[in-house]
C-alpha cells in the first residue's frame, strides 16, 4: 500500500478514536492505563499494518503505519472481522478468524475499554481507504477548482482561513495514483481549472482595479 | 577569482556562486504564504508525507533532532512533542524569513523550551561530530547547491547509528502519472502561485527544480557515496515524493 494511503487511514482512525474519547472520559481513564502498550492490527483484506500506541499524555491513541518497539499484542484479520471483535458483545478473535499473537490481556482490556465508547468506525474508514479508488483526479481538480472558486469570491483574506481550517479537519484524500487510469477525463478536469483559475484571476484583477 | 562552474537554478543555468543567493530570493518571496500554498499544491497530501517521515524517523523522547531547510517547522513541531523536555529539536534554516515564520508559527502552537532555531547551511552544518540521533531534511535538498557535501556534513554531525531522512520530489513510478503531474507542476502550479502568492516565477522555479533533482536509485546511491549504510527509500503517492533513510554505521 502506498504510504500516503497508509498515513491518510492512521489519521483517520487517530481522530475519530480521540475525537471519541474527548468526550468520554471513563473510557479515557481506561485507555489511558494501556500506556506504554502497543497493539498491532494486521489488515488482510484491504491489505496494511497499522499500531495503536497508547498513552497518557494528551494523546491517548497514536495510529502509526511503521513501528520499530515492542509490539504488546499483534491481530491478524479482516477488517470487517476486527470491527465486530471490537463491537459485539461475546465475539471472540478465534470465532471470527482473527489471530492474535502475544498477550490476550491487552485485547480483553480494550474490548472493554472501546466497547461503550461511541466510535463511528466505520465512517472513519469508509473516510480513509473506502472509496479512494473509486475517486478520479478529474473528481479532485474540479472539486478543489470549486472550493478555491467559492473562497476566491468571498475575497483573499477569508482565503487564507478557510484553506488552513479546510485542509484540517478533512484527511485529504486524492490520491494521485488511482486517478492515473482515467486520463482522458484528467487532462479535461485540468483544462477547466486551468480556466478557472485564469477567471478567478482576472476577476479578482478586476476586483483590485475596480 | 569567479568560480567559473555553473550549475542548475531549476531549467537554467547559473554560476555556481550565484545559486545560493537565487534560492533565498524564492524563500524570501514565499515565506509568509508559504504554508498555505503547501496546502494548496498538494491537497494537503504534503501532510501525510510528513507524517510518514515522522514515523520511520522512530524518533524517542529524549533524543536531540536536527531538522535541516526545516523551513516553517512542520517536522519540527511533531519531533518537539515526541522528544520531550528532556529531548532537544533544532529548526535550521539557511533563510531568515523562513525561520522567523517558523519560530513564531512553533510559539502559537505553544512550542517552545525544547526547541532552538538556527540558521545555517546544510553544507556546513554548525555542529559538532557525532551530535545528532536523527536529522531530517524535507523538501530541501534539492535547493541545495553541493548536495554531496550536504550529506557528508549531516553525515558529520549524525551519531553513529543515527539515521538520516530525506523527504523530497521524486520521479513518478509510471509515465503516464508522470505526465499528469507535469500538467498539473507546469500549468496549474505557477497559476496558482500568482493567485495566491502574487509570484509565479517562484512557483515555476519550484516545478522545474523538482525535475532536476536526482531520481530515488541517485539519490541512494549519493547518501552511499556519503558513507550512509542500510540505505532504503519509499515511494509515496506514485513517487511523487520519495523518503530516504540511511544509517551512519
Ligand atoms: C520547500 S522549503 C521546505 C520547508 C520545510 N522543511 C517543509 O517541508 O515544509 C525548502 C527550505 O530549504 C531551505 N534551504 C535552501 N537551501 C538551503 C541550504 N543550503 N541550507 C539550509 N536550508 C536551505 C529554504 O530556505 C527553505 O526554507
Amino acid at each position: 500500500m502506498d504510504p500516503s494511503i497508509g498515513a491518510a487511514a492512521s489519521a483517520a482512525i487517530e481522530s475519530a478514536i480521540n475525537r471519541a474519547l474527548r468526550y468520554d472520559p471513563a473510557s479515557r481513564a481506561r485507555l489511558q492505563k494501556l500506556a506504554g502498550k502497543v497493539l498491532g492490527v494486521e489488515l488482510t483484506a484491504p491489505r496494511g499494518t497499522w499500531y495503536c500506541v497508547f498513552s497518557d499524555g494528551e494523546q491517548v491513541v497514536t495510529v502509526h503505519n511503521h513501528w520499530e518497539g515492542a509490539v504488546t499484542t499483534r491481530l491478524t484479520g479482516s477488517a470487517t472481522a476486527l470491527l465486530r471483535l471490537l463491537r459485539e458483545d461475546g465475539a471472540t478473535a478465534p470465532k471470527l478468524g482473527i489471530s492474535v499473537m502475544g498477550s490476550t490481556a491487552l485485547l480483553a482490556e480494550l474490548q472493554a475499554a472501546l466497547g461503550d465508547l461511541d466510535i463511528d468506525w466505520e465512517e472513519a474508514l469508509a473516510e480513509s481507504l473506502g472509496d479512494v479508488p473509486a475517486h478520479t483526479i478529474g473528481q479532485a481538480l474540479r472539486s478543489a477548482g470549486a472550493w478555491l472558486g467559492g473562497i476566491a469570491s468571498r475575497g483573499p483574506r477569508h482565503m487564507a482561513e478557510a484553506a488552513t481550517e479546510e485542509w484540517r479537519v478533512s484527511p485529504p484524500r486524492a490520491q494521485f495514483e488511482a486517478f492515473v487510469d482515467d486520463l482522458a477525463d484528467t487532462s479535461l478536469a485540468l483544462d477547466r481549472l486551468a480556466a478557472r483559475v485564469e477567471l478567478l484571476r482576472s476577476k479578482m484583477a478586476a476586483r483590485r482595479d475596480g | 577569482m569567479t568560480d567559473p562552474r555553473k550549475t542548475h537554478f531549476g531549467f537554467e543555468q547559473v554560476p555556481v556562486g550565484e545559486k545560493a543567493s537565487r534560492v533565498a530570493g524564492v524563500f524570501h518571496s514565499v515565506a509568509a504564504k508559504y504554508d498555505l500554498m503547501n496546502d494548496l499544491m498538494s491537497g494537503g497530501i504534503h501532510r501525510l508525507w510528513k507524517r510518514f517521515t515522522i514515523e520511520m524517523s522512530a524518533a524517542r523522547p529524549g533524543q536531540r533532532i536536527l531538522d535541516i531547510a526545516g523551513g516553517t517547522g512542520d517536522l519540527t513541531a511533531k519531533f518537539s512533542r515526541i522528544v520531550g523536555a528532556e529531548g532537544q529539536v533544532i529548526l535550521a534554516d539557511i533563510n531568515d524569513s523562513m525561520l522567523r515564520v517558523g519560530r513564531d508559527k512553533l510559539l502559537d502552537h505553544g512550542i517552545a523550551g525544547n526547541v532552538h532555531t538556527v540558521q545555517a547551511d546544510a553544507q556546513y552544518l554548525p555542529f559538532p561530530d557525532n551530535h545528532f540521533d536523527c536529522i531530517t531534511i524535507a523538501f530541501g535538498l534539492r535547493n541545495v547547491t553541493d548536495k554531496d557535501l550536504a550529506l557528508r556534513s549531516m553525515y558529520r554531525v549524525l551519531k553513529p547509528g543515527g539515521r538520516l531522512l530525506v523527504l523530497e520530489f521524486s520521479k513518478p513510478e509510471s509515465s503516464l502519472l508522470g505526465k499528469v503531474y507535469d500538467e498539473y507542476s507546469f500549468r496549474i502550479l505557477p497559476h496558482m502561485g500568482q493567485l495566491i502568492a502574487g509570484d509565479a516565477d517562484s512557483y515555476r522555479y519550484l516545478a522545474e527544480s523538482i525535475r532536476m533533482h536526482p531520481d530515488q536509485e541517485t539519490l541512494k546511491g549519493m547518501m552511499e557515496d556519503a558513507g550512509f549504510s542500510g540505505c532504503e527509500y519509499h515511494n509515496m503517492t506514485g513517487g511523487i515524493v520519495a523518503l530516504h533513510k540511511g544509517i551512519k554505521p
